[in-house]
C-alpha cells in the first residue's frame, strides 16, 4: 500500500447492501451517499445531542422520490428521517438506529406565487430568509422569521412550528401554513388543509405543523403571504436590570400595544453581540429591550412614544429610536446572531426554550440566574420577552471535567423552575430527544397514549423519525424499531 | 492525522450553520459536506478522530473555493480562511493535494521571463483557435505588452504575475488614475514578480513564504503598496499572519487595495462628467469578505457613473477562485450560474469587478465585464481605448 493510499484510508465495501442500491436506483448513485464522512456529518445537527448515527443519506428532488425512498426503506424495516439545514437545537433531525435520512436541501424551488389569495406554494428546502428576499420586490414577506432565519427551511420551520422575535403579532409558524404535502412512512402522499379560508373537517394540518417529522415528511408547503407594512419604528431600551426589562414588556402588553416584536438581552450576552456587530449596543447596560412596532406611518409614532413612556416609568436609563434602516437591520443582525456570538467566550453553549407566563418572566429569571450560580454554570439570557419566550444559555467548554453535569443539572432545575410557573417545555425549538426525557411532567400518561395513538394514525409502522417528541414508554413501537437495527453494519 | 491546526480556532466553530448559505459550494449543492460547517467537522474529524483522508474528506476540502464568505456571515469569528489554508498545507506536504503538475504549473507565476513568453504563445495558441475552452481563458491574451515605466517614488503599483501578463492595460489604466490624483507611481515589475496567494490557496504555503520575503526586501519601506488584484491584495495583507515577524505585519499594514487608496483621496482626483452607463458591482470575494474594503468601490466609482446597482445576492462568490475554475470546473460553472442570474436581476449596461480572476470568469460566460479603474480611466479621458 502506498503512503498515500494508507493516509486515504481503506474503503468499506457497502457496495453490495441492497438497501443502497434499491436507493440508487431510485434517485441517482451521486443523490445516495453512505461515505462515513458524510454519515459523520448528518449524524449531528446544531445542537449538543451526540450519539447519532446515519444510514445512507438521500438527496431527492421530487415527491415521488422520497415516495421511493419511504417504500424502500420500508421493505428493509428501516425509519425515515428528514433533515433541512440542521440548524435544529433540541436533537429533532439526530438520526437514531441508522435510519435513511432524507436531505431537503434539493428540493429548493418556490413553485408559485399568487398575490391575489396570498399565497406561495414553495418546496420545504427553501431558506426562509430566501423566501422573504423573493417576496421584498412585490411588497410581502413570510412573517415566521426565527434567528435562524437566514439558513434555516420552511420545511424545518413547519417541523418545528418555529416561531422568532416577529411572532409575537404575527404568530408562529402554524397560521402562516394554509396546506401542505406530505409524504407518510409509508409512501401515502396526503394534502392536509386547503387554500379556503375555513377548510371543512379536522384540521389535519395543524397537527402535521409541529410533529418533528415524526408523522411523515413535507415535500410542498402553501404559506401565507404578510403584507409589508408601510411604518416601522425600532427602539432600544437600556436598564439597569433585566427585571425592569421583563416588567416594561409587561406594562407594554397590558397598555393594549401589540408590538411587532419584543426581544430582551441581558448584559453578557449584549456584549458579545456588539463584539461581533458593532451596532452600539449599550455595552454597560444590565439588560437591554429591542422594541418593533409597525403598521400605518401615522400610528406607529404613537405606539413609539408610548413604548418610551412606559420604559421610562420602568427605569429605563436611555431609549433610543434607530435612525435608518441601516440602524435597524445592524441592530436586528445583532439580536438574531446572539447564539453563535458566545464562541467567543466558551466553545459549547446549551441553549434552553421555555415558555412562561409574561407576568412570571421576572420572577423565572430570577430563579434561573440563582440555579446558573448554584450549579457554577455562566448562563446568559436571551429572551421573545414578549411571548415570555425564554432562552437561557448555558455556556462552557465541554473539554472541562465535570461540566456536563453541572450543565444537565442545572438545565433540569430550570426546566422544571419553568413548568412550576406555569410554563410549557417548548417555545420554537421542539422537543426533539432534548425535551423528550421532560413529558411526562408536563403530560399525564393519558395524554401521552392519545398523542401516540394520533402519530400512529399517520405512522402505524413507527418509522417516521423514531425516538423523537414522545417518551419511549409512549411512543408505540419505537423501541423496537430502533433495535431492529442489523448491528456491526454500521461501524 | 494531525493536520497542525490550532485547537482554539477550530473550537471556535459551535456548529451553528450560519455560514451555510453563505457558502457557494453549499448553495449549488446542498451537501454539508461542501460547507464550511461540514469542512471544519471534518477537520476535527481527521485531527482530533483520526478519522481516515476517504476520498470524500479529500473532496470536502479540496472543493473549498476559499472565498471566504463564511467570515463576516460567522458571529464567533471563525478564522476560517486559516483553517483550510493550514489543512491544504498539511495535506499538500504530505503529498496528499496537489500532484506535480500543479505545483509545475505554479512556477511560471514566480518567474516574469518564463510567464511573459508563456503567455505570448499561449496568445498565439489562441488566435488559432488551439486552446481548450475549459482553461477558461475567455478574454484575448496580449501577444505583446508595453512596458510600464514609473512616474515618481510617491507610491507602489503592484504589477504581479498572470494579470500583468494577460490584463497589463486594467494596470495602466489604474496607473493613470492614481497619476490623475497627483501621485508618482513606481510599478513593481520584476522588484515584486508575484504575491504567492494560488500556491497558499493550493497548500504550497512555502511557495509564498519565499516570494513574500523576496518583495519584502525588493520594495523600500515606508511606500504605500497599491493593488489592484483584490486576490493579491487579501495574500499581501496577510503576510503578517503568514510570516508571523514585525517586518511582514509592517509591510502587511501598507498593502492598499487600489479602490481603497483612492476612496481616501477623492478630494484630489478630477472632476469628470460621468459615463453614460448603468454599472452593476460585483465584489471580489476577497476584497469584500477578506479585505472588507468593498465600500470603497462604490466611493471611487460613484462620481464617474451614471448609475450604480447592486446585486442582490450578498457577495455570494462567482466561482473563479483563482485556479478553482480550472480544478473545478463543474461546481464554478454551477457557481456562477448564479452569480450570473444574479446580474441579470440588475439589468446593468456593465459589470464593474476587482479581480482579474473574476472578469475572467464571468466574461467567459459573456458578461461584459471591466475593472472599475478602467471606467474611471475612461471617465477622466485619459484611457487610450474605450473598455
Amino acid at each position: 500500500m502506498s503512503i498515500l493510499d494508507r493516509l486515504r484510508g481503506g474503503r468499506t465495501a457497502h457496495d453490495v447492501d441492497p438497501l443502497l442500491v434499491e436507493l440508487q436506483a431510485a434517485l441517482t448513485p451521486e443523490r445516495v451517499k453512505m461515505d462515513s464522512a458524510q454519515r459523520s456529518l448528518l449524524g449531528k445537527d446544531a445542537s449538543m445531542f451526540e450519539g447519532g448515527v446515519s444510514g445512507p443519506i438521500c438527496y431527492p428532488t421530487s415527491t415521488d422520490e422520497v415516495v421511493a425512498i419511504a417504500k424502500i426503506a420500508e421493505r428493509h424495516g428501516r425509519a425515515i428521517v428528514p433533515r433541512g439545514a440542521g440548524t435544529g437545537l433540541a436533537g429533532g433531525a439526530i438520526p437514531l438506529g441508522a435510519p435513511v435520512v432524507v436531505a431537503m436541501t434539493k428540493m429548493n424551488a418556490i413553485l408559485e406565487i399568487d398575490e391575489e389569495n396570498g399565497i406561495a406554494w414553495v418546496e420545504p428546502g427553501v431558506i426562509n430568509l430566501d423566501l422573504t428576499r423573493h417576496l421584498t420586490p412585490r411588497g410581502f414577506h413570510y412573517a415566521p422569521d426565527p434567528s435562524s432565519q437566514q439558513v434555516c427551511t420552511i420545511g424545518g420551520n413547519v417541523a418545528n412550528n418555529s416561531g422568532g422575535p416577529h411572532c409575537l403579532a404575527y404568530g408562529v409558524t402554524n397560521p402562516h401554513i394554509a396546506a401542505l404535502e406530505v409524504v407518510t412512512a409509508t409512501g401515502e402522499v396526503l394534502l392536509l388543509g386547503g387554500l379556503d379560508a375555513e377548510p371543512d373537517g379536522y384540521d389535519l394540518r395543524g397537527v402535521f405543523v409541529g410533529s418533528e417529522g415524526t408523522l411523515g415528511i413535507t415535500t410542498k408547503i402553501a404559506v401565507r403571504l404578510t403584507k409589508n407594512r408601510p411604518g416601522v419604528r425600532t427602539l432600544l431600551l437600556s436598564f439597569a436590570t433585566i427585571r425592569d426589562a421583563a416588567n416594561t414588556v409587561s406594562a407594554v402588553i397590558a397598555a393594549g400595544i401589540v408590538p411587532a416584536a419584543m426581544e430582551v438581552m441581558d448584559q453578557k450576552i449584549t456584549r458579545a453581540v456588539e463584539h461581533y456587530v458593532h451596532a452600539g449596543y449599550p455595552i454597560d447596560a444590565g439588560a437591554v429591550l429591542l422594541a418593533e412596532v409597525d403598521g400605518a406611518e401615522a400610528g406607529v409614532d404613537i405606539d413609539a412614544d408610548r413604548i418610551r413612556e412606559l420604559g421610562i416609568a420602568n427605569n429605563a436609563t436611555e431609549v433610543r429610536l434607530a435612525a435608518d434602516e441601516t440602524e435597524r437591520a445592524l441592530l436586528w443582525k445583532g439580536r438574531k446572531t446572539a447564539f453563535g456570538a458566545i464562541a467567543q467566550i466558551a466553545p459549547d453553549y446549551y441553549l434552553h426554550d421555555t415558555v412562561v407566563p409574561r407576568s412570571k418572566l421576572a420572577d423565572v429569571l430570577d430563579q434561573i440566574y440563582e440555579i446558573a450560580d448554584r450549579h457554577d454554570v455562566l448562563v446568559m439570557n436571551v429572551l421573545h420577552a414578549g411571548d415570555g419566550n425564554l432562552h437561557p444559555l448555558l455556556i462552557f467548554d465541554g473539554r472541562e471535567d465535570g461540566v456536563m453535569e453541572r450543565i444537565q443539572a442545572a438545565g433540569e432545575e430550570i426546566i422544571t423552575a419553568s413548568l412550576a410557573a406555569g410554563g410549557v417545555l417548548s417555545g420554537e425549538h421542539g422537543i426533539g430527544v432534548e425535551k423528550q426525557p421532560f413529558m411526562d411532567q408536563l403530560f399525564t400518561s393519558d395524554d401521552l397514549d392519545h398523542q401516540n395513538r394520533l402519530r400512529r394514525a399517520f405512522d402505524p409502522t413507527c418509522r417516521a423519525n423514531p425516538g423523537k417528541v414522545l417518551p419511549m414508554g409512549h411512543s408505540c413501537a419505537d423501541i423496537q424499531q430502533l433495535r431492529s437495527v442489523p448491528t456491526g453494519v454500521w461501524g | 492525522m494531525d493536520l497542525h491546526l490550532d485547537a482554539d480556532d477550530l473550537n471556535a466553530c459551535v456548529q451553528c450553520g450560519l455560514c451555510l448559505p453563505h457558502c457557494p459550494t453549499f448553495r449549488v449543492t446542498g451537501d454539508e459536506a461542501m460547507s464550511p460547517r461540514g469542512r471544519i467537522h471534518l477537520m476535527r474529524e481527521v485531527q482530533d478522530h483520526d478519522a481516515p483522508l476517504t476520498d470524500e474528506v479529500m473532496e470536502s476540502f479540496e472543493t473549498c473555493v476559499q472565498c471566504r464568505g463564511c467570515e463576516p456571515a460567522c458571529p464567533s469569528g471563525v478564522p476560517y480562511g486559516h483553517l483550510m489554508e493550514q489543512t491544504r498545507e498539511t495535506l499538500a506536504d504530505a503529498g496528499a493535494l496537489t500532484p506535480l503538475w500543479q505545483r509545475l504549473a505554479f512556477k511560471p507565476l514566480a518567474s516574469p521571463t518564463l510567464l511573459q513568453t508563456g503567455s505570448s504563445a499561449l496568445a498565439i495558441a489562441q488566435r488559432l483557435h488551439l486552446v481548450p475552452k475549459r482553461l477558461g481563458i475567455s478574454t484575448e491574451l496580449p501577444i505583446r505588452r508595453r512596458p510600464l515605466e514609473a512616474s515618481g517614488t510617491d507610491v507602489y503599483f503592484f504589477t504581479g504575475c498572470v494579470m500583468d501578463a494577460w490584463q497589463r492595460d486594467v494596470h495602466r489604466s489604474g496607473i493613470r488614475v492614481v497619476e490623475a490624483a497627483g501621485f508618482g507611481v513606481t510599478p513593481t515589475n520584476e522588484l515584486a514578480p508575484c504575491c504567492g496567494a494560488l500556491q497558499a490557496h493550493a497548500g504550497l504555503a512555502e511557495d509564498t513564504r519565499s516570494l513574500a520575503k523576496k518583495m519584502m526586501a525588493n520594495l523600500e519601506p515606508g511606500r504605500p503598496i497599491l493593488v489592484d488584484s483584490a486576490g493579491c491584495g487579501a495574500a499581501m495583507k496577510d503576510y503578517g499572519h503568514l510570516l508571523g515577524t514585525p517586518e511582514a505585519l509592517a509591510f502587511s499594514e501598507r498593502v492598499f487595495d487600489i479602490q481603497e487608496w483612492l476612496a481616501g483621496h477623492m478630494d484630489r482626483l478630477p472632476v469628470a462628467e460621468p459615463l453614460d452607463l448603468r454599472v452593476a458591482i460585483q465584489d471580489p470575494c476577497h476584497l469584500r469578505h477578506v479585505q472588507r474594503v468593498h465600500d470603497a468601490t462604490r466611493t471611487v466609482l460613484r462620481p464617474y457613473v451614471r448609475e450604480l446597482v447592486e446585486l442582490d445576492d450578498e457577495g455570494l462568490c462567482c466561482g473563479a477562485g483563482g485556479a478553482y475554475s480550472v480544478l473545478q470546473p463543474d461546481l464554478a460553472g454551477q457557481i456562477r450560474d448564479r452569480k450570473v442570474a444574479s446580474i441579470e436581476r440588475s439589468t446593468p449596461d456593465i459589470v464593474a469587478s476587482a479581480n482579474p480572476g473574476c472578469s475572467m470568469h464571468l466574461a467567459g460566460a459573456g458578461v461584459p465585464t471591466v475593472h472599475p479603474m478602467e471606467l474611471v480611466d475612461r471617465a477622466l479621458g485619459r484611457a487610450d481605448t474605450a473598455p
